[in-house]
């Protein structure tokens, strides 16, 4: 693509979603994701072939759809409010309609669907910003109505969500769509704790984004895209596997890496709530996302994974340069102790 | 009559809508399209708004669904899909003249019908001719605030026409 023609549709998505997450007028917030979804689209079919095309449309399908759903609910909003401001949406039907859009835009269950087959139908740095950028938008406007969401739909979604992605990913072996799951379930994480306490949902988005930057910038490195390619990196580069086995395990939310900080506040937040049963059934559900994490990280860093002979070699184009990607390893895996400056949110 | 006619244009509108959503071909959604785009001008005008519908007329029947006619006429097809040749398309049609239909009968009786908003008979879509400051046009006037207090919403619908063309061009080109 002509560069300077990629510079401004990159910036234009840039502009979409800078323009959702400031605007006071709910026309611009919905004029914000229709700019967004519009500029997306030939970043997603960068590489020109049928199923980058498949994806984009399946993309360009489900979050269509769910503007049309936001933008009716904000005329139910119009109608029985007077105004168009930015609050927290009074109108039960408008609130929940505007819930599953959001939603729909997400990726959370049962809108799920699109986000596995998307992924996989994209190159990786694509799929990078399908899965970091591309949410931002609506969980702002998550944050901004979450006074006024119904907690039945909410809550149903982020455990749905969680089951699901951990459940989906067990049995992938492409990279993308074990990051996709993830993506499924960690918004699942980031919508049960909503109508608790929106501080933490944006302090999981934005470890979420620095874990998954990170695994996406790995891959890359390694250009590895199926469970196979991945198991043979310890050939080209064997740091990268000692990295990759941080990383993913700083994924699925063990203790000593700042993974685990998102989980442990959002945990004690709904106990504080006096919700037991809820943050025992997610910690469980997590364990499913930890076992296929396991498995990558099995395969590439702690075994040497049989294949045979001829294809131990990794063929070594040239080298990526890849940026920042020591400080975002880092910050994906150190940051546990800096849990007390959380005070600081308050 | 006359004191139902958003009613009756509106009924209209609504079946069009049904036509091309069914899914002929572009050629025949088009011929839908110019019909519901005269009654939607219709039902702007009625509310006071001779402005947009003229807006309606000109830009958007007689520029971009000009436009529209001529590129579809180029890539159409030999035999294109009328609302009788395919099953599934008639089907689909006559399904939302149905509902149309039943939902007409249901408010035509009278009665209250709440599915989002509460809506009480035919009597409620009548215009009653009431807070007209009787020296502007208003809807005139938010055309011309357009221009001035909402000059933001300008530059960014500008600018997301021009990403629009550029869109459409890089992911029409290939290769």
């Amino acid at each position: 693509m002509n560069p300077l023609i990629f510079t401004t549709i990159l910036m234009t998505v840039l502009l979409g979603t800078m323009i959702v997450m400031m605007s006071s007028h709910w026309l611009m917030i919905w004029i914000g994701f229709e700019m967004n979804l519009l500029a997306i689209i030939p970043i997603l079919m960068k590489k020109y072939n049928p199923r980058t095309m498949e994806a984009s449309t399946k993309y360009f399908l489900t979050q269509a759809t769910a503007s049309m759903l936001l933008m009716m609910a904000i005329i139910i909003n119009l109608m029985h409010s007077g105004q168009w401001t930015i609050t927290k949406v009074f109108n039960p039907t408008a609130s929940i309609i505007m819930t599953s859009a959001l939603a729909m835009k997400l990726g959370l269950t049962p809108f799920h669907f699109w986000v596995p087959e998307v992924t996989q139908g994209i190159s990786l740095t694509s799929g990078l910003i399908l899965l970091t950028w591309q949410k931002l938008a609506p969980m702002s406007i998550l944050y901004q109505i979450s006074p006024s969401i119904n907690l039945n739909i909410l809550l149903t979604m982020a455990v749905l969500s969680i089951l699901v992605g951990g459940w989906g990913g067990l049995n992938q072996t492409q990279l993308r769509k074990i990051m996709a799951y993830s993506s499924i379930a960690h918004m699942g994480w980031m919508t049960a704790v909503l109508a608790y306490n929106p501080t933490l949902t944006m302090l999981n988005m934005l470890i979420y984004i620095m874990m998954t930057l990170t695994m996406f910038m790995l891959f890359i490195h390694s250009s590895s895209t199926t469970t196979l390619s991945l198991s043979h990196t310890w050939n080209k580069t064997p740091l990268t596997t000692t990295l990759i086995l941080i990383t993913l395990l700083s994924m699925g939310g063990l203790p000593p890496l700042s993974g685990f900080m998102p989980k442990w506040m959002i945990i004690q937040e709904l106990t504080k709530n006096n919700s037991i049963i809820l943050p025992t059934l997610m910690a469980i559900m997590a364990l499913l996302n930890l076992y296929f994490y396991m498995r990558l990280t099995y395969s590439t860093s702690l075994t040497m994974f049989p294949s045979t002979n001829n294809m131990k070699m990794k063929w070594q184009f040239e080298t990526k340069r890849i940026t920042f990607l020591p400080p975002l390893i880092v910050m994906s895996s150190l940051l546990l102790p800096l849990t007390p400056m959380l005070s600081i949110l308050d | 009559m006359m004191t139902y006619i958003v009613f009756i244009l509106s009924v209209i509108f609504v079946v069009s809508f049904v036509g091309f959503s069914s899914k002929p071909s572009p050629i025949y959604g088009g011929l839908v399209l110019i019909v519901s785009g005269g009654v939607g001008c219709g039902i702007i005008m009625n509310f006071g708004g001779s402005f947009l519908g003229l807006m309606v007329f000109l830009i958007y029947l007689g520029g971009m669904l000009v436009v529209f006619g001529y590129t579809t006429a180029m890539a159409t097809e030999q035999y294109p899909e009328v609302w009788v040749s395919n099953t599934t398309v008639m089907g689909v049609f006559l399904l939302g003249l149905l509902m149309e239909v039943m939902l007409v009968l249901y408010v035509l009786k009278g009665e209250e019908v709440g599915v989002v908003f509460k809506f009480s008979g035919v009597g409620d879509w009548a215009i009653y001719d009431t807070g007209d400051s009787g020296v502007f046009s208003e809807e005139i006037m938010g055309v011309a605030a357009l221009y001035s207090y909402g000059a933001w919403v300008v530059i960014v619908t500008g600018w997301s026409l021009l990403v629009g063309v550029l869109v459409i061009l890089e992911v029409t080109r290939g290769d």
